[in-house]
């Protein structure tokens, strides 16, 4: 099965086998769903419910306990106390830019790496693998030093540009691994036509590449959005703080305002969960077009 | 390459600058302020004298009394002194431990930030990040609001770096109503409490209660039982070299630690209870007992069982010991930076900070455990029975110990606090914890 | 054979601004950690140089070294034997549900919730019975009251409840990467089967696996990854207790660093864990690249 397949040149449907057949695999299969749906989707009740509960009811721990009246000061406290608003913006905006960086410097480095004629193109894939799986933790300290020297301590260049940084390797593993696999004759037509490589790169493998930088973006997305020990750091000001700081602000040296937490995650998970429900498709089907052949 | 491609390159770069400049966009004016503070100055349209301090502090909970009585003192602070502006980054304490680490490694410590006592503040003190403040205490008076002697805990070389903000000690609280079902009476001896925590069991009633996945709040009790086998100054005496962990007084302190957990006085699965979810037990009138530093007052005058709630002091232990030698717990504690850009500016701040302190604390209830002397008429401002109970206590402090972490380097205290959580899963020889005890000293001399 | 002839300059153009901030930020920061581990170093004040001290002491006199080693691999091989479920799983669905895209994004959700409610939840769950704990009464109520356990303090089996836990969080995100690798084999290479008699489970041991590869291979990276990065699951659920029973690489790294106040062992330790990133990537690449030639 050696074919080279254009990723963006099919359109694969999703093939559909055994279905208006109920077979005891098919019966079996369905239950198995079921019960992950109930397993997976649990914890959204049960955070719901958690956030509408107090303290006391929280820390007894009973796990099917209802509270005994909804509390919904928790939710005052999270917007209010928590500084939700300031917290969320400051979180889509470093979010944002991070997936914006992370997309653009990858694809240009995954382009060099998987289209150019160049002798060092493996040693660059090499140096991003090596990367790859190094913990942030422990490198707090020297990035500290270097945003000292280079004075954006306390901005948010000081988190994105290390989220940049450290979500690279993953994402130029992914992209090249996409781009290898589109023919070439798409840009030998090109540069018969006359394309220059910026335009071959824009208006030809970026377009193809839409489905590898959803997962891209995914991957980004879950490591920065909760991501606390960087941001709490290198950011001192107030009006920089992220979501995870709103999480965490309830948390003193001898109480935790367990609620004003829950209160605070579900109203952070809210805006998340509605914009993935809403792409979800666009997710799945555009990823469908996606990284075979990675 | 044709034209498109000049093209492309220009807008690329451009991309790639205004991505930058945004993440640069949200700063405000990031030049000419002090040590890793550089934002949101906006208000007053940036005027040049306008300094910022940084405040990095340990009370983040907008819902806690005490972030609110700090945000109280530096805006009335920040109305005073027009042009100054107080900057609080407020983390939770896990949090700013490393903060402030990773900050000290690079010499980019917060014009006030918070430490603990004694030996966790010394590689602080012997790296000198820390201004002496021996002038500022003196002005205002700020020195004698101080209880007596607190401030050694935070001297070095007779320099005091830091000021405290709280002292408590520790007691066993306990629930009137529990004993009185279970027809208990208060323990005066060591042997006592065992026998009580039995009969509570047989009554089926928790005992007490622990948060020790938290791992200090064991050692903490583990000390104060030491602190009676020995009497005060065992662990300055290992470093003194006059003594070992293999001394007689260590082993009876792990035999008697552990007849009380083998008598079933803790919750199953303690080493899973955070400090938080252990003392809920105790707030809830779940378990009987609860040994904790003071600062547990106000948290447990506010739960479902104030009221019902009374406290003991520690029993002797085989006899030994004096009830009146305390676990003493001097509070984290506000230290300025060496290096702060605004040093004066900040001094009178925390001066100002000071002096307010316990006025304020008074007033929110906090005032249980405060290292300052307090005013005021604690009964008519509505303190419960407990809460002069406590403070009664406190005037019977003859001295005591500091817990592990306090008095030991930090390598030495994580093997121990490793070592005590360990006793509440199984079930050790005490010449072997004290081996424990001893290696772990030995290899972090 | 790659067609495109570019200048050096436009080489640079494109490799050079992601490069640079790479090295700068990944690169020579660990580097410059690695050299800690050759220190004496309290974070702090001064630092003496000891040469490979702090190696010989992790490697022969650090009792909670190994057995957190041990834990991480551990964790690393259940996170991998993991996603051949996952596959399978996601196979089922394609096969047997119309319009999946629900079942999948429902999956995925756990993902996106932060540890602190994860941890939060699930120590309700393996609370003791007595404290409220839902697996110990449910275990009792079904009349397996001897299959309780105290599932986070029993030192022996407090580690499998934490890999547990990870492999529940993270089953949805690996079954989306999956599903849609599945998803974009295209039709007509099933219907060409099909003629040649592969129907169903055949098909997709002669289909549906060997053109998966590469994307099994990207879950089984970052089913790597992040299980030597684990790190706030087991603060949050038992903080490496009790006594060290749950303790892994990057707890125990931050222990040292931070609250044992051995940064220049913590360092060591990091450089460790580098290096076998370094050889896993390398080990996870041969193998993979063998399967790749040997299918393709």
């Amino acid at each position: 099965m050696s074919q080279s397949i254009g990723a963006g040149a099919i359109k694969p449907q999703a093939r559909v086998r055994g279905k208006g057949r109920w077979g005891i695999g098919k019966i079996a299969s369905y239950i198995l769903f079921g019960v992950l749906l109930v397993t997976q989707l649990y914890p959204l009740l049960w955070l719901a419910i958690y956030s509408l509960k107090s303290n006391e009811e929280i820390l007894a721990g009973r796990f099917f306990a209802l509270p005994a009246s909804p509390q919904w000061v928790n939710f005052t406290n999270a917007v209010e106390s928590g500084n939700y608003f300031k917290y969320l913006y400051n979180s889509l905006f470093v979010t944002t830019i991070t997936m914006v960086g992370v997309l653009l410097l990858a694809s240009l480095v995954s382009f060099a790496i998987s289209r150019f004629r160049w002798k060092y193109g493996p040693a660059v894939m090499l140096v991003f693998l090596i990367g790859m799986m190094i913990p942030m933790q422990a490198t707090l300290l020297p990035l500290m030093l270097i945003f000292k020297n280079i004075n954006i301590l306390n901005t948010h260049a000081s988190i994105i540009l290390p989220y940049i940084a450290f979500q690279t390797p993953i994402a130029v593993f992914i992209l090249s691994g996409f781009m290898r696999t589109i023919p070439h004759e798409i840009e030998e037509s090109a540069v018969v036509d006359g394309a220059g490589v910026f335009r071959i790169f824009w208006n030809i493998i970026l377009p193809v590449s839409v489905p590898p930088m959803m997962t891209v973006c995914i991957l980004t997305f879950i490591n920065i959005w909760n991501e606390y020990i960087l941001a709490s750091t290198f950011i001192s000001s107030e009006a920089l703080k992220t979501l995870p700081f709103g999480v965490n602000s309830f948390v003193s040296q001898y109480s935790v305002n367990y609620g004003a937490i829950g209160a605070f995650l579900v109203l952070g998970a809210l805006p998340v969960i509605i914009i993935y429900f809403l792409l979800a498709d666009k997710i799945t089907k555009g990823m469908v077009a996606g990284a075979v052949k990675g | 390459m044709n034209k498109m491609n000049g093209i492309l390159k220009v807008v690329m770069a451009g991309t790639l600058a205004l991505s930058l400049a945004a993440c640069g966009a949200n700063n405000g004016n990031n030049e000419g302020t002090n040590t890793g503070t550089n934002a949101g100055t906006d208000n007053g349209g940036g005027k040049k004298e306008d300094i910022t301090i940084t405040f990095q502090n340990i009370y983040p909970d907008p819902t806690d009394p005490k972030n609110g009585m700090i945000k109280k003192i530096v805006a009335q602070y920040e109305k005073d002194h027009p042009g100054v502006k107080i900057e609080l980054d407020s983390l939770n304490t896990d949090q700013q431990k490393v903060k402030l680490k990773t900050q000290a490694a690079s010499r980019e410590v917060p014009d006030i930030t918070i430490v603990n006592p004694a030996a966790q503040m010394k590689p602080f003190v012997d790296a000198k990040l820390f201004a002496p403040l021996n002038d500022m205490v003196a002005e205002n008076g700020l020195k004698d609001t101080f209880q007596e002697g607190i401030l050694d805990f935070y001297s070095f070389d007779d320099n005091l770096y830091a000021l405290p903000d709280g002292n408590n000690i520790g007691l066993v609280y306990y629930n009137k109503e529990l004993f009185d079902q279970a027809g208990v009476k208060v323990p005066t001896t060591f042997e006592e409490m065992v026998q009580v925590v039995k009969d509570l069991k047989a009554k089926g009633i928790q005992p007490m209660a622990i948060g020790e996945k938290d791992t200090w709040t064991g050692s903490f009790l583990f000390m104060n039982v030491l602190l009676r086998t020995n009497g005060p100054g065992f662990l300055q005496e290992v470093i003194d070299g006059k003594k070992t962990f293999e001394d007689p007084a260590f082993t009876e302190a792990v035999d008697a630690f552990q007849s009380l957990i083998q008598a079933g006085a803790f919750q199953e699965g303690a080493t899973s209870f955070d400090y938080n979810a252990g003392e809920n037990l105790f707030k809830t009138g779940k378990a009987a007992m609860y040994y904790m530093g003071s600062w547990a007052t106000g948290g447990i005058e506010t739960s479902s069982v104030n009221g019902k709630v009374g406290v003991f002091k520690f029993p002797t232990v085989n006899g030994k010991g004096d009830v009146n030698e305390f676990m003493l717990a001097p509070g984290s504690a506000f230290a300025i930076s060496a290096d702060s850009k605004h040093l004066e500016e900040t001094k009178d701040f925390l001066n100002y900070f000071m002096l307010n302190f316990p006025k304020e604390a008074f007033e929110v209830k906090g005032a249980v455990g405060l290292a300052q002397k307090v005013e005021g008429d604690f009964k008519a401002a509505g303190y419960s029975d407990m809460a002069m109970e406590v403070l009664g206590m406190f005037k019977d402090v003859k001295g005591g110990d500091l817990a592990f972490d306090n008095t030991m380097n930090p390598g030495t205290a994580q093997g121990h606090l490793t070592s005590i959580q360990n006793l509440f899963v199984q079930k050790m020889e005490s010449a072997k914890v004290s081996k424990e005890h001893q290696s772990a000293y030995d290899s972090n001399k | 054979m790659n067609v495109l002839k570019v200048s050096k300059f436009t080489i640079a153009l494109f490799v050079l601004p992601c490069l640079l901030l790479y090295v700068l930020l990944v690169f020579v920061p660990i580097i410059v950690s690695m050299y800690s581990g050759l220190l004496e170093w309290n974070g702090i004040g001064e630092s003496t140089f000891v040469g490979l001290a702090n190696f010989k002491t992790m490697f022969f006199d650090d009792a909670v070294f190994w057995p957190s080693v041990r834990r991480t691999l551990m964790f690393a091989v259940f996170s991998m034997a993991e996603i051949p479920v996952v596959l399978f799983i996601a196979i089922l669905l394609n096969r047997y549900v119309k319009k999946p895209n629900f079942l999948v994004s429902s999956y995925f959700l756990p993902i996106i919730l932060s540890v602190v409610i994860i941890g939060q939840l699930w120590k309700t769950i393996y609370n003791p019975a007595s404290m409220g704990g839902m697996l110990n009464q449910v275990l009792e109520a079904i009349g397996l009251g001897s299959w309780t356990q105290a599932w986070l303090t029993d030192p022996s089996i407090a580690m499998y409840s934490l890999y547990f836990v990870a492999l529940w969080q993270y089953f949805g995100y690996h079954l989306l990467i999956q599903f849609t690798g599945i998803q974009n084999i295209p039709a007509d290479v099933y219907e060409a089967a099909k003629i040649d008699g592969a129907d169903g489970l055949k098909a997709d041991w002669y289909i549906t696996f060997p053109m998966n590869i590469p994307i099994f291979k990207i879950s089984i990276v970052l089913a790597f990854i992040g299980s030597l990065q684990a790190f706030d699951l087991t603060m949050v659920m038992t903080g490496g207790g009790p006594a060290h029973a749950t303790d892994l690489i990057s707890t125990h790294m931050y222990n040292m660093s931070f609250l044992s106040m051995k940064y220049g062992y913590g360092s060591a330790i990091a450089a460790f864990l580098v290096l076998v990133c370094l050889v896993a990537t390398f080990i996870i690449n041969f193998i993979f690249g063998r399967v790749e030639r040997k299918y393709t």
